[in-house]
């Protein structure tokens, strides 16, 4: 009796861990004040503060939200029109359906006059419709499903930093032009991977490239030694890998012990700079990606990212930046608009050209609320570069931003 | 009372124990299996429990053995109350357990079932010498998977098995169970022998006829009650009266 | 063709890992009945373990392979010794919750202090090579692996067969019951035997820390693989959990040639066959009549 019921436990575990349980929720009334609605501004951060992507962005992208909030009023001082700023934060562990929950609470309880970051797509996606539905702000910086600004877009919702497109055209293109002409690509079989897949090929492909092969892995993986076997079988210039986190990890190490290392050239479809830091620039030799913002390209960003390094002890990543950029902006349409009512601080934000520490030769476009910038093609550095702890990537190339980003898509409809 | 003390044999060297059972009631859950049983086993005395099934004979036995814990009452051997101690320290105290599906090892070998256990009385003990000899099936095939040997061979094994041990009193469940006759017959000319070597057996049996070819005594149980204690000459002169009383 | 060797070496190199990994989780089963869940955690915490020295101390991996094992068999002493002898008297049902609330707080005491990065580790500098035969090539590293894990399962087999302590485990892990009754002291091999199934989770974490990610999470899905493997072996079958475990490896090898991305699908196909045709599995013993 014992063996076979432990049997049968044994077998419900296995088959419960492979289901994954996601759901939705149902939107609420909107609310609305006077100049500043119930007297003071609140930003939430909504993001992963105990999983996989704690570390890129998670409970740090708080302190650079709070820096926004420091300069704000340093900036305007008794002239500021949001006097009282309050900054809040949860934790949606990566679930579109506690990201709904929390959504609601922030919006509801909190009175969250905008909500930041959420990585993870669906779990964006979630939060857009709460935007939608309540008419608050949602600006993503974490995410990178270009749905955002496509057929799910809407009037409240902005997307910041990145998408996939953007990841993929940067470069994608820009490995074609320097001789990696002919791709195979790995990706997991789940939204993001396809999504990366499909953005990857269309950059390839237009910068006169072509992607032999494009094999699917399941998601999470452990072992890629045989999927790295079957994407070198059609000799490639260049592996592209769409995995990210502890998956990537997993893949770069059975790559670099793998014989195609020394031929194939690697290319990573999103990768942050904590990934290179946790694994060291060894296992990366000469690999590249897209970045939407590097700390220590210039002498401004190098300034932010020292203020930033004296409250957190690391260097920032792409998604803390643009955790600030997105902040300040929104308080200074706030300022603009003399109140934070949704609907006027949209109006400020829409078509906005915007330099400053994160975005270069920025715009939030007016017709799907894509925030497309200048972006980076880099590489990561080799040892003997490497001057200081962070100093990890090498900018290649400056990818304008309207090469970079896709024009604005018929299937948004505001 | 019989004059086992009498036959003892050159084997025959431990301590003349006896098991006294007092007062002993069991439960599975709620359900109360075992009712005051008090029941007595002399040294070199073989005594059958006989019962129809669910009688409680063979928890009767593994409560003995401390195999079934949720009981009240004393079981003691030779005249230490064995109170809560576990299983194993009853075995190393004598008592040598042969459970009704005779419990051979698969993953290990004849020869390995026979030397798994301690000896627990090496003045008791059987050699692997005087095992082979009484039993040479299991030389033969000593490096075979226990549980390849024939039903009849495994119950030699299981009775071997504690032989080797030292152990000074049987707990044979259902010995004869499922066995062709010839080899019922060698079971009973096995219980004789150890017999006589002042070794007691408690055997659980509901074939009466075999019971009473080897038996000094007898207790009836019914729905968890000793209801009677009989010698074997009134055992073997109510035998129908027995078989009607047990449904077979 | 050339493919399909390729496939089936790298296969095998993996499922000399997954028989190691399963090997403890058998014998864990075998002699206590537990079903160990933590066992993915104590993978995990060797891992971290072997990265945490040589972050500290510059211990690489030569080091770590019998320090890290060693601190875990100490650790999974104390486990069962403070923990989860309290509960063996119980449903197994107990102990399997038992051993997942260590899990969950084995995970978060790593995230909390190491966060959730991957942390750093390199292979050793002897086994950076490759080895290649014609158009076939293994890593030095994976056939180190492999050959490291199927030494360790010959050892443990002669342990396991040639001694007596072997005879009294094997005897437990068939029927702990019976053995107390035949006047083995089960409970004292308890403790060393759950210690001993702990090491080789920690030592198989030490083995994967070169090759594979490094966090909190990475034993959250290997547990799920190893039960496969140990059900489809069959439960608390020692040799079940060895041959599985090569055939779990060989199943996804060919299954990423072949299949894509149902190449860990099929591994639990594999196990639904295997129940429905055998559900003690491959080497388990059948259910007793009673």
């Amino acid at each position: 009796m014992q063996r076979k019921k432990t049997l049968a436990l044994m077998a419900t575990a296995v088959s419960g861990s492979l289901v994954l349980a996601a759901c939705g929720g149902g939107g609420g009334p909107a609310s609305s004040g006077g100049k500043i609605s119930d007297g003071k501004v609140v930003l939430g951060l909504l993001n992963d503060q105990s999983g996989v992507y704690k570390d890129l962005s998670g409970p740090n992208s708080k302190v650079a939200i709070e820096m926004a909030v420091a300069d704000y009023k340093a900036k305007y001082g008794d002239k500021a029109v949001a006097k009282d700023i309050e900054v809040v934060q949860a934790d949606h562990q990566n679930k579109p359906d506690i990201a709904n929950t929390k959504a609601q609470e922030m919006y509801d309880r909190d009175k969250a006059d905008i909500i930041l970051d959420v990585p993870t797509s669906s779990a964006a996606l979630a939060v857009a419709t709460q935007a939608k539905a309540k008419k608050k702000l949602f600006i993503d910086i974490g995410a990178g499903t270009t749905a955002l600004t496509g057929a799910q877009c809407n009037k409240y919702t902005f997307h910041w930093a990145y998408d996939t497109y953007m990841l993929a055209s940067g470069n994608g293109a820009a490995t074609v032009e320097s001789g990696g002409k002919n791709w195979s690509i790995v990706y997991p079989d789940y939204a993001f991977g396809q999504d990366m897949t499909k953005s990857y090929s269309a950059a390839v492909e237009r910068a006169g490239g072509k992607v032999q092969q494009k094999i699917a892995t399941p998601f999470p993986n452990d072992n890629y030694a045989t999927f790295i076997t079957k994407a070198a079988a059609s000799k490639p210039d260049v592996i592209g890998i769409m995995a990210a986190g502890g998956d990537l990890v997993n893949f770069i190490k059975q790559f670099n012990q793998s014989g195609v290392a020394s031929t194939t050239k690697l290319a990573v479809g999103l990768m942050f700079i904590t990934d290179v830091h946790s694994l060291g620039v060894d296992q990366f030799k000469g690999t590249t990606f897209t970045d939407a913002w590097y700390w220590n390209f210039d002498a401004q960003n190098r300034a932010w990212a020292d203020k930033f390094m004296a409250k957190t002890k690391v260097r920032p990543s792409f998604a803390h930046a643009g955790n600030y950029s997105a902040a300040m902006n929104y308080l200074e349409a706030v300022q603009a608009a003399g109140t934070d009512k949704s609907d006027d601080v949209v109006k400020q934000l829409e078509g906005k050209k915007i330099n400053d520490m994160f975005l270069r030769n920025g715009e939030v476009r007016a017709a799907d609320h894509n925030v497309v910038h200048d972006v980076y093609q880099v590489k990561v550095k080799s040892k003997d570069q490497v001057k200081e702890e962070w100093d990890l990537e090498q900018v290649v190339k400056t990818i304008p931003a309207n090469e970079a980003y896709a024009p604005a898509s018929p299937d948004c409809k505001m | 009372m019989s004059d086992h003390v009498a036959q003892g044999s050159p084997n025959a060297k431990g301590s003349q124990h006896v098991l006294e059972v007092a007062g002993l009631s069991a439960w599975y859950g709620e359900a109360k299996v075992l009712s005051d049983v008090d029941l007595r086993v002399e040294p070199g005395e073989v005594v059958t429990l006989v019962g129809r099934n669910g009688a409680g004979k063979t928890t009767l036995l593994r409560s003995v053995m401390g195999l079934h814990r949720h009981v009240e009452g004393t079981v003691s051997w030779g005249g230490s109350d064995l109170g809560r101690s576990s299983p194993d320290k009853r075995a190393r105290a004598g008592l040598g357990w042969v459970p009704d599906d005779r419990g051979i090892y698969a993953t290990l070998t004849v020869a390995e079932n026979l030397t798994l256990p301690p000896v627990t009385s090496k003045a008791d003990a059987w050699s692997l010498e005087q095992v082979y000899e009484q039993f040479p099936v299991l030389h033969e095939r000593r490096d075979f998977p226990g549980t390849k040997l024939s039903g009849g061979e495994q119950q030699m094994l299981a009775i071997a098995r504690v032989l080797r041990m030292g152990s000074r009193l049987l707990l044979l469940d259902e010995p004869s169970e499922g066995l062709a006759p010839v080899i019922v017959q060698r079971i009973g000319e096995i219980i004789r022998q150890i017999k006589a070597q002042g070794v007691s057996v408690l055997l659980v049996e509901q074939n009466v006829t075999f019971a009473s070819t080897v038996a000094d005594r007898h207790y009836l149980l019914a729905q968890g009650r000793v209801v009677e204690s009989l010698d074997n000459d009134s055992f073997q002169s109510r035998t129908t009266e027995l078989l009607e009383y047990l449904g077979m | 063709m050339t493919a399909f060797i390729q496939y089936t070496l790298q296969g095998l190199a993996l499922g000399g890992f997954y028989a190691l990994a399963a090997l403890g989780l058998a014998v864990i089963f075998g002699v206590l009945g537990v079903v160990n869940f933590s066992h993915g955690a104590c993978y995990m915490l060797g891992a971290v373990g072997a990265a945490v020295l040589l972050d500290a101390t510059g211990l690489g991996f030569w080091a770590a392979l019998p320090i890290v094992t060693v601190a875990m068999f100490v650790f999974g002493v104390l486990m069962e010794r403070l923990l989860v002898r309290w509960l063996l008297r119980l449903d197994p049902l107990y102990n399997f919750l038992l051993t997942f609330g260590i899990t969950l707080f084995l995970v978060d005491l790593v995230k909390r202090r190491y966060g959730v990065s991957s942390l750093a580790y390199e292979l050793p500098a002897g086994l950076k090579g490759r080895v290649d035969i014609g158009s076939v090539s293994l890593s030095s590293y994976q056939i180190f692996v492999a050959a490291f894990s199927v030494v360790l399962c010959l050892a443990v087999w002669v342990l396991l067969t040639r001694t007596r302590i072997g005879m009294i485990v094997r005897a437990a892990t068939e029927d702990a019951e019976r053995s107390r009754a035949l006047g083995i002291n089960v409970g004292r091999w308890v403790t060393p035997v759950f210690g001993f199934g702990i090491a080789l989770a920690g030592l198989a974490g030490v083995l994967r820390a070169p090759t594979g990610s490094v966090n909190a999470d990475m034993g959250s899905f290997f547990i799920i693989i190893l039960f496969a493997v140990v059900v489809i072996g069959g439960l608390g079958s020692i040799l079940g959990a060895v041959v599985a475990g090569f055939l779990v490896g060989l199943v996804e090898a060919y299954g990423q040639g072949y299949a894509g991305s149902f190449s860990q699908v099929l591994i639990f196909v594999l196990m639904a066959v295997v129940i429905l045709v055998r559900p003690s599995g491959l080497f388990g013993r059948e259910e007793a009549a009673s």
